[in-house]
């Protein structure tokens, strides 16, 4: 094969494009394989990849029929489609002067060849879609069309699994970093998206003896939520030190709330949102709910009562307005804030509280907690994202 | 795959039937057949939930999108014989008071 069809600066663009995929180390090849398992079925082929040229190396993240990952690249057909960026049909390479000279031609194991270039969003060509037959064939009609089908849906999983993922790194780089302990209090969350990246969001944090918190539920899943949920995150942030300095929550939350809306309403979304401010001396806790409704606040002596109000999510009305409410919490009271993907795991949804709050009153600490309901999530498979904040008060040391 | 009854009255109701799980995959499917009946001209419109097991918050996203719908087309979204684990959904999100289920499907528009 020569390399003189390919640019150097297309070739370039080419290799970078392939490398921002991040696909290259993936050891999770499954999505892939059963793809071109399909297309072996489907088309009656001994053998079909999906090939991703790497440098000099052609590199199959799925294939169906082959013993090996990867072949010199200078030795694959797939070298050739990608560097003419069109559908190659081989019906038989013995006859083709552009393969005949092929190791695997010369062999006798390959005759047949069909190979769809897949592109990135940005045009590059990632990778191919082939299959290939021991024996000539053709390939016309409806099967070419199901190839071209399949080869497109091949393209997709290239470039959605790794923008989904990117996005999942970026998403939970947004979280907070560390858990807050100060004065005998600690504060810590956990998110477990359904998929890579997902619409719930938690964030915390400390402005000397006042501690704010925030755990958001954007309707829907996958990239989507996970922008408007950036966006109200975003949002929320602009106002923690005002609220932290002792401004109003309702009046905060309903001035937050109607910026959004007509970011929601053209997605078509909403949010609940609870969010609270912790004096940590005397332990007040100001909190609004936007529709969340999932606060259980477990008291020293062990009885559960909900933190929740009668306020509507965000992007439901445009008039809708939100009211602060407060709470005491005790030395050695608890609290814990979840998301709605917890109500799927349970046995009961009707009386959620019930399981949860005994889990509160067993756990050690804040990581025991999270740990307990990770647990849950692992064995439940839930359809949605489980987020949490869990803030446990000490029962000394509380100043 | 969660299936919907979509019939229109004689009164001119749209009455939608989803069974099963109103999730973020049967939910894209109810939103369009809501906006499709008010395309057509049937604005005031029954979601039947009483074949309905789960309403996550996708499902509750068609119900508030299609009621929005709705009455900008100067009728209203109605819902009906909604299980108690569904009503729980909507007290939970504070939604029952303008999702406020009816008893029975025919009676959806008595008021």
């Amino acid at each position: 094969m020569t390399s003189g069809a390919r640019t150097e600066a297309v070739e370039r663009h080419r290799q970078r494009a392939v490398e921002s995929l991040q696909l290259l180390d993936d050891p999770q090849t499954e999505r892939f394989d059963r793809l071109t398992r399909m297309a072996r079925t489907m088309f009656g082929v001994p053998l079909s990849t999906i090939t991703v040229l790497d440098g000099d190396r052609a590199w199959f993240p799925g294939s169906a029929g082959l013993d090996v990952t990867e072949a010199p690249r200078n030795e694959t057909f797939c070298d050739r489609t990608t560097a003419e960026d069109q559908l190659i049909l081989v019906e038989d390479a013995t006859q083709d002067e552009r393969f005949k000279d092929l190791p695997a031609v010369r062999a006798g194991a390959i005759r047949f060849y069909a190979g769809q270039p897949l592109h990135d969003p940005a045009g590059h060509v990632i990778g191919t879609f082939c299959l290939y037959d021991s024996r000539p064939r053709t390939l016309e009609g409806d099967l070419l069309v199901a190839f071209l089908d399949l080869a497109c849906w091949a393209q997709q999983e290239l470039t959605a699994s790794s923008e989904m993922r990117q996005a999942g790194q970026v998403q939970a780089s947004m979280l907070p970093a560390h858990p807050i302990r100060a004065h005998g209090w600690e504060i810590a969350g956990a998110c477990v998206p359904a998929l890579a990246v997902g619409g719930d969001f938690y964030d915390h944090g400390l402005a000397g003896d006042v501690a704010h918190l925030s755990l958001a539920d954007v309707m829907g899943k996958g990239t989507g939520a996970a922008l408007v949920g950036a966006g109200v995150r975003a949002a929320l942030r602009a106002t923690d030190d005002e609220v932290a300095g002792g401004a109003d929550l309702g009046a905060t939350t309903t001035r937050v709330a109607r910026s959004l809306i007509s970011d929601l309403e053209r997605a078509t979304s909403f949010v609940t949102l609870f969010r609270a401010v912790l004096d940590l001396r005397d332990g007040t806790v100001r909190y609004v709910d936007a529709g969340s409704g999932l606060c259980l606040l477990v008291e020293p002596d062990g009885t559960t009562r909900r933190l929740s109000s009668r306020d509507r999510p965000f992007g439901i009305l445009d008039d809708d307005s939100w009211t602060e409410h407060t709470a005491t919490m005790a030395p050695g009271a608890r609290l814990l804030v979840l998301s709605d993907g917890v109500l799927d795991l349970l046995d009961d949804p009707l009386t959620w509280w019930e399981p949860l709050a005994e889990l509160v009153r067993a756990a050690r600490d804040t990581t025991d907690l999270l740990a307990a309901l990770a647990r849950l999530s692992r064995d439940g498979v839930p359809l949605d994202d489980v987020t949490a904040v869990a803030v446990f008060r000490g029962t000394e040391g509380g100043r | 795959m969660t299936e919907f009854g979509v019939e229109t009255r004689a009164d001119g109701v749209g009455v939608v039937t989803p069974e099963g799980r109103l999730n973020m995959v049967s939910a894209r499917r109810l939103r369009e057949v809501l906006v499709g009946l008010v395309e057509r001209g049937t604005s005031r419109i029954v979601v039947d939930l009483g074949e309905t097991t789960f309403v996550d918050s996708s499902g509750l996203g068609a119900l508030i999108g299609g009621l929005k719908t709705a009455r900008q087309a100067g009728g209203d979204l109605r819902v009906a014989r909604v299980s108690p684990a569904v009503l729980s959904v909507f007290e939970l999100t504070n939604l029952d008071r303008i999702l406020r289920p009816r008893p029975s499907v025919d009676g959806a528009f008595d008021d």
